[in-house]
C-alpha cells in the first residue's frame, strides 16, 4: 500500500519522458514553480497523514490549487516586473523544510517508541 | 481507519504521478537547454560548419592575394603595351594615377609611417585608440596630399569604412586591433609636418594619453591593392 505512491511517481516520470510534450523555454520557470508547490503539497500530505489529520479532499484540491496559483503568481510577477516567483520559492521552500522536519521528528519518535517498547518487552 | 489509509494512498498516488510527470518534463527541458546552450565541438554539424568557415576564409585570403598579383601584372602589361606612343603613355599615366587613387593597384613610393597605440591609464575611454582617432589621422594625411594610405596593411580608399565594433576597429570589413600602423605614400616632408603641427592631430592624441610614435620617413613603402568589396559606388575602376 505504501509503495503505490512511489509507483505512481515512477509512472509519471516514465510518461513524462516517453510523451512528446514540449515545454517552451519561456514557460519553464512557471513549471519549476509549480513543481515546487507540488512537492510542498506532497510533503504536507505525508505530514498530515502521520499526524492523523489527513483529508483527501483538502489534499487533492490543495495540490492542484497551489500548483496553479504558484504558476499564476509567477506569471503576474513577470507581467508586473516584480520577482513574485521569489516569494513563491521562499514560501514553499520554507514550508517544505518545515514539513520535512516535522515528518522526521514524527518518524524518529515512532522508531524510538518501538525500540522502547521492544526493550520493555525484553525487560519483562 | 482503513478507508482513510486507502484514500491517502490513492490520492498520494495520483498526486505523485502528476508530480513525476512535471518533473520529467522539466528535466527534459533543462537537459535540452544544456545541450543547446553548450555549443560543443562534439556536435558534427557545428564542426562541419566551422571547418567550412575556416576553409572559406583561407580560400578568400588566397584569392585576395592572387587578385593583388594579377592587378600588378596587368598594370605592368599596360605600361609595356603603351610603348613609345606619347599620347598612349600620357593616357596610361593618368589611368595609373586614377588607379592609385581608387586603390585598384598596388603602390610603391616614399612616405611616412606612424603607429597609434593604446596608452596606459585608468580611464579606458580616454587612452584607447578609437575608430575616430584613426579616421582623423587618415583624413589629415589625405588632406596633406597622401596618394595612398594603408592601416596595418589594409588599403584605405574612398569607400573604406573605419568604424568601431566593440573592442576592435573595422577597416574594409577586416577587424583590426591596436596598434595601428598607418602608412601613407606621398611627399614625406609635407605629410610629416601635417601630422606634427603644433597642436595638431598627433599632439591632441598624445595629450589624451595615447602612445603615438614619431612619424618615420620611409624611402619606399609598398602597399597592396584594395581587394575588398567596395561598400558602395560599384566596382573599382580598371581591371
Amino acid at each position: 500500500m505504501i509503495w503505490l505512491p512511489v509507483l505512481g511517481l515512477l509512472v509519471g516520470v516514465a510518461v513524462g519522458f516517453v510523451s512528446n510534450v514540449q515545454i517552451p523555454l519561456a514557460y519553464s520557470s512557471y513549471l519549476s514553480i509549480a513543481i515546487l508547490a507540488a512537492l510542498d503539497t506532497v510533503f504536507g500530505g505525508i505530514r498530515a497523514s502521520l499526524e492523523k489529520a489527513f483529508d483527501d479532499a483538502v489534499f487533492l484540491s490543495g495540490f492542484f490549487f497551489n500548483t496553479l496559483v504558484a504558476a499564476l503568481l509567477a506569471y503576474i510577477g513577470v507581467q508586473l516586473g516584480v520577482d513574485l516567483y521569489l516569494a513563491a520559492v521562499v514560501a514553499f521552500g520554507v514550508r517544505l523544510f518545515q514539513n520535512i522536519a516535522v515528518i522526521r521528528r514524527i518518524a524518529w519518535g515512532k522508531v524510538g517508541k518501538r525500540r522502547g517498547s521492544q526493550a520493555g518487552v525484553k525487560q519483562m | 481507519m482503513t478507508r482513510t489509509r486507502v484514500k491517502l494512498s490513492l490520492s498520494l498516488t495520483v498526486v505523485s504521478m502528476v508530480l513525476g510527470f512535471m518533473i520529467a518534463l522539466q528535466y527534459r527541458g533543462t537537459a535540452e537547454n544544456r545541450t543547446s546552450a553548450a555549443w560543443s565541438d562534439a556536435d558534427p554539424d557545428v564542426r562541419r560548419l566551422s571547418s567550412q568557415v575556416t576553409a572559406l576564409k583561407e580560400a578568400n585570403a588566397k584569392a585576395e592575394h592572387r587578385l593583388a598579383q594579377i592587378t600588378a601584372e596587368l598594370s605592368a602589361y599596360e605600361r609595356r603595351s603603351a610603348g613609345r606612343n606619347a599620347q598612349l603613355q600620357a593616357l596610361q599615366r593618368r589611368l595609373q594615377a586614377e588607379r592609385i587613387l581608387s586603390g585598384a593597384t598596388p603602390v610603391t613610393g616614399p612616405g611616412i609611417a606612424v603607429t597609434l597605440m593604446d596608452g596606459q591609464g585608468a580611464d579606458t575611454e580616454k587612452v584607447l585608440t578609437h575608430d575616430w582617432d584613426v579616421r582623423q589621422v587618415i583624413n589629415e594625411l589625405f588632406t596633406a596630399g597622401a596618394e595612398a594610405v594603408s592601416i596595418n596593411g589594409y588599403r584605405v580608399v574612398a569607400t573604406s569604412g573605419i568604424y568601431c565594433t566593440g573592442p576592435v576597429v573595422r577597416i574594409n570589413d577586416h577587424r583590426i586591433g591596436a596598434p595601428f600602423l598607418i602608412e601613407a605614400i606621398g611627399d614625406p616632408q609635407a605629410l610629416r609636418s601635417a601630422l606634427e603641427t603644433q597642436g595638431g592631430i598627433l599632439d591632441a592624441l598624445r595629450a589624451r594619453g595615447l602612445n603615438v610614435s614619431d612619424p618615420q620617413v620611409e624611402t619606399s613603402i609598398t602597399m597592396p591593392a584594395f581587394t575588398s568589396v567596395p561598400t558602395s559606388a560599384g566596382p573599382p575602376a580598371g581591371g
